[in-house]
Formats: C-alpha cells, structure tokens, sequence
C-alpha cells in the first residue's frame, strides 16, 4: 500500500512539472516571437522613411557586416540591391520568396523560415517603397525546439530535485496514512476509529469472525464430544488418515497395544507386526478386515475399516477389542466338551465290549454275572458323571438366579458326615465331626453336593486307617467349614490346578480310585455361588484341609 | 519444496520400520522352523529374504536420491546416513535367518538341539532384534544401549552352547554332524545379535551424533 502511494504520488508530481514546464515554455516562445514580430515592423518603418527621405544611399551609412537584424532591398526583378551582410552581389534572384512576393502584391509582406538544422528561425518582414523596390528586415531568433531542448534539461534538473523532495513527503504521507491500518484491532473490528471509510469493511470482518467463532465453537464441541466417547471407551480406536498416519488415537488403543503416541506418526510406529500391516494396507485399499492380534499375553481382534468419501479412500478406522477371556472361555468350552465326551465314551465302549460278549453268548456260566456286575459298575459311573455335569452346567448358568434360605450348616455337616462315615468305615477310615451352629444362606441341593464330594475326596484319597475331620465354625471372617483329612496329599505344583475340570493329581489317577474328575471343580462353582471363599492346605503325604468361609447369615 | 521433503523423511523411515519388521518376521519364522521342526516355514523365510534384499536396494536408492536432491544437514544428515548403513545390517540378518531356515530342514528329528541351550539363544537373539526395531521406531536411546548391552548375553550363550556342543561330541561321535550344524546355527545367531548391536549403535548416532566408540 505503501509502495502505491509513493508511486502515485511521485507518477503525479512528475506529470504535472512536465506539462507545466512544457506550457510555460511554450507561452513564453509564443510571446517572445511576437516581441521580435512588432520590432521587426517598427524597426523597418524607421528604415522605410529614412531610405525614402534620403535614397537607398542612406543604408551605405549602416554599419556593414551585421547579420542581426539583417537588412536587404530588393529591385521590381527581384535581383538583391543591398543587403547588409555586403554580400549582395552574390545573392540569387529573391522574386519568389514569399514575403517578398507579398509586398509586390499588397505594400507589406511577412514570413518565418527556419534553418536547415531546424534550430534557428528567420522571421522577415518587407514593405514596398514608392519607387517600386521592397525593402526587408529579417530578425533571426533560436527557434522553439532549440529553446525546448535546454529547456528539457532544465526541466529534468529540477524534476528530480522535486521527485526527490515528493519522494521523501510522500512515503512521510504514505506511512501516516498506512499506520493506522496496521494498529486495527480485527478481533474487535468495530472499536477502531481509523478511517471512516472502513467502517462497511471492518463490519464485514466483525461478522466473519462471529461466525468463525461460532463454527470454531461448535467444533471444538464436537472434538470433545469424540474424545469423551472415545477416552472412556474400553475398546482401542485408531484413526488413519490416507497416508497410514494416526490422526487420533484413544488411550484404550495404546494401553491395550503397549505402545506410546508422541504425535502425528504414522500407524506402524504402534506396532509393526505381518496380520496388523496386513490389515491396515487392505483397509487403506478400501478393503474392510479382521484380524486376531496376540500382544504382551492378550488376544486382540482388530477390525480395520476404510474411510471412503465417494470411491477414493481418505482414511481408515481401527478397533481393537480385548477379547482374551471370551477366547479363554471358548478354550476352555472346547476343552470341556472333549474332556466329556472322552469321560462318557470310557464307560460305554467298556459297557457295549461286554453286553456284546453277553449278546453272542460266549461268555461261560460264571463269567456272565461278572460281566454284567461290570456293566452295571461303569453304568453306574456314567450316572454319576452325567449327574456331575449336569450339576455344574446348572450351577454354570442357571445356579445364580435360585433363591437362597437359611441353612444350619451345622445340621448338614453332622448329617453328611454321618453319611460318609458308613463307607469310610469300610476301609476302617474314621469320620469325626465337631461343630457349633451356624446359619447361612444357601442352597441346600448344591451344598450337599458340595459336603459329599469333599467327603468322598477326603475318603477316597486316604490311607487305610486314616482320619477324616469335618468340622464347622464360627470365625471373625465368616463360618469355617473345614475338611481334614490324613491321606496322600496333592504335590504343590498341582494344587493350582486340581479345582479345574477334569483335572487328576497323578496320584489319584494312578490309584484308580474311580471318580469323574469334576468333584473339586463343583465345590469351586459352589463355592462361588455362596461368596464363599476357598482355601487349600496340602502336603504331599501329609494330607489335605480344606477350608471354605462362607459369609454369615444375619 | 520443504514439506514434500518432509514427507519423504517419513516415508524413509516407514519404510525402514517395514524393513526392521520383515527382519523380525524373518528370523522369528526361522526360529520358529527349528525349534518346532517346520519345513514348510524354511520355504517363507527363504521367500522374505527375498523381499528384504529388495526392500534394501529401494531404501538405498532412496537415500541416494534424498542426498542429491535435497542435500540434507545436521540431524537430517546423520539420520539418513544411520538408515543407509541399518539397512545393511538388516539385509545381513534377512540372510542370516535364511541360513538358519535352510540349516533347520537338516535337525528334523534330531534330538541334539533339546539338549542344549539353541531355544534360550534364538529367543534372546530375537527380543535383541526386536528392541533395537523398537529402539529405532520410538528413537528411545535407552532401549538402544539395552540392546549393546544385551549381546554380551548373547555371546555368553553362544560360548555355552560351543562348550555343550564340544562335550556332547566327546560323548558320542556319531552325532558330529548335527553338533556341527547347530554350531552353525548358534554362530548366526550370534551374527544377528552382532547386527541387531550395530542397529542399536546406529539409533544412538542419529540420536546423539556419536559413534558408540567415541563416547
């Protein structure tokens, strides 16, 4: 702006020194020529009476020689007869000049011719005398463009003189005029009060920037809005934009991909491995996809979809799920159903081997009762297995919504132990029992099945002649029921695993002591069910106690 | 002008986060191949030693036409030479893993490699391999001195398992021929580890602009 004004200014002040100096000089010429113009007339009027009184005789007394003004008397054939300059003789025929042929016409005559270099210019003037001569003056003067040419010069002299002057004001003005431009407030357009002529512009801007603002408002609504969805989300979320950079990125995502965010970075520099490469090129090829990812121990299914605008792809989104319990669950759903079906098919390839040797009939007299007494033993065990996964598939699911009552746990105890102590009597095992009352909230069915299996366990895995102690009481946590018992104990390392399903000891199994393998795991699940709470104490030979605290009824 | 070189910056060192991860994937599958004697594994490894002496070629081309083009200074500079030079060294592994892919179709069946310590040296050899990747991607100058810190083990290993193999030949000559193959392995192993360390000291000069040896 700055730079125009200076231009405009200097561009104006130039001109007009030009064009004034050109019309003044012009005026100037103009009324010097007249000047000459009227000298010339009075000057040889004063020639015409002298040379009219006293003969042409009377220009000999002029003084010779004198080119300015220069003096000539012409005769009727146009042949010179004087002329000052003394050269006369010299000079050719004069009837065709102009002014000349003028005074023969009309008494006076006047011309202006210029010289060959177009510098000089020769205004003449001539009158005819009575005896029929003409006499002529002839003034020689610098012509106009001779005048013009110094003139330019000057005038260029005291145009720079002035432009530099004009120069200096106007960048003075330019800069006073600039300033309050460059001190407007635009956040608060209207309180300035630089120029009037600003004011339609500056309420232009004013309203711009309401609205900016508003549009800058309602996103930064929005920015929040998203990251408030996507900070509390458990799931990892990944935004891509087309060239694999993450445009946003949630704290979910990074914790569950153990990797840190300093900033626009592109996705690889997350994690770099072949299925979540794989997955984002597809998706950045417009190709939506799933994929498993196994990071620091958990399974993670990332879906990786494209952003399309119209065909091309602009982005993509990346979800990560955690889903390592769903995919424990499911390993341990696969590993129960093979489990049962290996459980279940023992029993009955041994109960189809035998009925078929019964059915053939080659089974001799005595050997028939003993096949059908093993038929009927591992019938008896496949009642009990079904009755055992059956028992833990209802406490699995439908276990949790059965109503609980008030239960002596004392008064089960005792009966249980009673139970038990018929069979254990049988291998001279003794069972004791020793309890206070105590009520909780149970369910009884499954609290029975609970008491038994320890029971059984406690009985199955003792010596002969051991000792099995069940005993109920009151303690500051809860109600303590504990089994004890002084058989072979379970090895440390196997005590983790021996509430799982269809987990043996090495030692059970070599005993053959019969069983399903699923007793521990429903005490577990029982336990469970009651918000009681498990706790195992075993030596390997040195017998095992179990303690389940149940929460106290009140 | 500035922004597309820039950007070509980062499309330098994606492509070197891909490189690193193809290396990972190389000797990981190698390993893979030995420990749970897959053939077919020794097949995809020879296959992405392919890719990587590919990808090597197009980095350093790359390079080059960074250097010329955008005669880049300071940090830019040292991190464009680091790349060239890692790229090298990830090429060596990438060949290394094929080695061992290739030596593993031989130790199918046999028994000598339970009884030494290959499984602890392949698995510390590919966590050095890993970290000094992740030093790079992160430029996390600490995880880098782990790693040179980290090949001492590595080398212990390699001596462990040298002296194993030296008592197991003492032992029973005829299963020379397996122990030999295995030392072979070990020793690339521990060339990889040796690759994984100049990785790392690589990281450190982008970082820092000091040679290891220097400091």
């Amino acid at each position: 702006m700055k730079r125009s004004i200076l231009i405009l200014a200097c561009s104006i002040t130039g001109f007009s020194i030009i064009i004034t100096a050109i019309l003044i000089h012009l005026a100037a010429y103009w009324n010097f020529s007249e000047r000459i113009k009227r000298e010339a007339v009075v000057e040889l009027g004063y020639l015409r009476e002298a040379v009219e009184l006293s003969g042409p005789e009377y220009l000999d007394s002029l003084r010779h020689g004198a080119t300015d003004p220069r003096v000539s008397l012409i005769a009727e054939d146009g042949s010179v007869l004087y002329d000052s300059t003394g050269k006369a003789a010299e000079m050719e025929n004069h009837a065709d000049r102009p002014e000349i042929k003028a005074a023969f016409a009309d008494g006076t005559g006047e011309g202006t011719r210029f010289s060959e270099t177009m510098r000089k210019q020769t205004y003449y003037y001539a009158v005819l005398l009575r005896d029929g001569s003409v006499l002529r003056i002839a003034c020689t003067t610098d012509s106009v463009f001779a005048s013009l040419g110094w003139m330019i010069l000057l005038t260029l002299g005291i145009v720079a003189a002035v432009f530099c002057a004009v120069a200096w004001m106007s960048s003075r003005a330019a800069q006073r005029i600039v300033e309050p431009l460059g001190r407007l407030n635009l956040d608060l357009p209207e309180e300035n009060a630089a120029y009037m002529e600003l004011s339609p512009l500056l309420s232009g801007i004013r309203r711009q920037n309401d609205r900016i603002a508003e549009q800058l408002a309602e996103m930064r609504k929005k920015q929040l809005e998203f990251s408030a969805i996507s900070e509390s989300m458990r799931e990892g979320l990944i935004v891509l934009d087309g060239e694999a950079r993450v445009v946003s990125c949630n704290r979910s995502a990074l914790n569950l991909l153990h990797a840190h965010f300093t900033g626009s970075e592109n996705v690889l520099t997350l994690r770099r491995d072949e299925p979540f490469r794989h997955a984002v090129d597809r998706a950045l090829d417009g190709v939506p996809s799933e994929t498993m990812l196994f990071a620091e121990g958990r399974h993670l299914q990332m879906i990786a979809n494209p952003i399309s605008d119209g065909g091309d792809t602009q982005g993509a989104v990346i979800m990560l799920l955690d889903v390592t319990e769903r995919e424990d669950r499911e390993k341990l759903r696969r590993e129960f159903s093979a489990n049962v079906s290996h459980e279940l098919k023992t029993p009955l390839t041994a109960i189809s081997g035998y009925a078929e040797i019964l059915s053939n009939g080659v089974a001799s007299g005595e050997d028939a009762p003993r096949f059908a007494r093993i038929i009927y033993a591992e019938a008896q065990r496949l009642i009990a297995l079904v009755n055992d996964i059956l028992m833990l598939s209802n406490l699995d699911e439908g276990g949790r919504e059965r109503a609980k009552e008030r239960i002596d746990l004392r008064g089960m105890a005792e009966e249980a132990a009673q139970r038990a102590g018929e069979d254990a009597g049988k291998r001279g095992i003794s069972v004791a029992f020793d309890g206070e009352s105590a009520e909780i909230l149970g369910i009884r069915r499954v609290l029975d099945e609970m008491l038994s299996n320890l029971l059984d366990n406690a009985i199955k895995y003792n010596v002969d002649d051991g000792r099995v102690e069940l005993s109920v009481k009151k303690t500051h946590e809860g109600v303590a029921l504990t089994v004890a018992d002084t058989g072979i104990g379970i090895p440390r390392e196997e005590q983790e695993r021996v509430f799982e399903r269809f987990y043996r000891a090495e030692k059970s199994r070599n005993k053959s002591a019969g069983g399903t393998g699923l007793g521990l795991s429903i005490v577990k699940h029982g336990a469970q069910l009651h918000g009681a709470k498990i706790d195992l104490q075993s030596e390997e030979k040195g017998g095992t106690r179990i303690t389940l605290t149940f929460p106290e009824a009140h | 002008m500035r922004d597309s070189y820039r950007k070509q910056l980062e499309a330098l060192h994606v492509s070197l986060i891909r490189m690193g991860a193809f290396c990972e994937e190389a000797i990981a599958k190698a390993v893979k191949a030995l420990l749970d004697e897959d053939p077919s594994l020794a097949q995809e490894v020879a296959q992405a030693e392919k890719e990587i002496d590919l990808m090597e070629r197009e980095i350093e081309a790359f390079c080059l036409r960074l250097l010329l083009r955008e005669q880049p200074v300071a940090g830019d500079l040292r991190q464009i030479t680091a790349a060239q030079r890692m790229i090298t060294d990830m090429e060596r592994i990438g060949d290394q893993a094929a080695d061992i892919a290739e030596l593993s179709v031989f130790m199918v069946g046999s028994p000598v490699k339970s009884d030494i310590r290959i499984g602890d040296m392949a698995r510390a050899t590919v966590k050095m391999l890993s970290d000094s990747v992740d030093s790079f991607v992160g430029d996390d100058l600490e995880k880098a001195r782990g790693v040179i810190a980290y090949d001492d083990v590595v080398d212990d290993l390699f001596d462990e398992i040298k002296n194993e193999l030296i008592a197991l030949i003492a032992k029973d000559g005829s299963a020379g021929g397996a122990c030999l193959d295995l030392l072979m392995i070990a020793k690339y192993l521990e060339r990889i580890g040796d690759h994984a360390t100049n990785i790392a000291e690589w990281v450190d000069y982008s970082i820092t602009g000091n040679r290891g040896n220097e400091v």
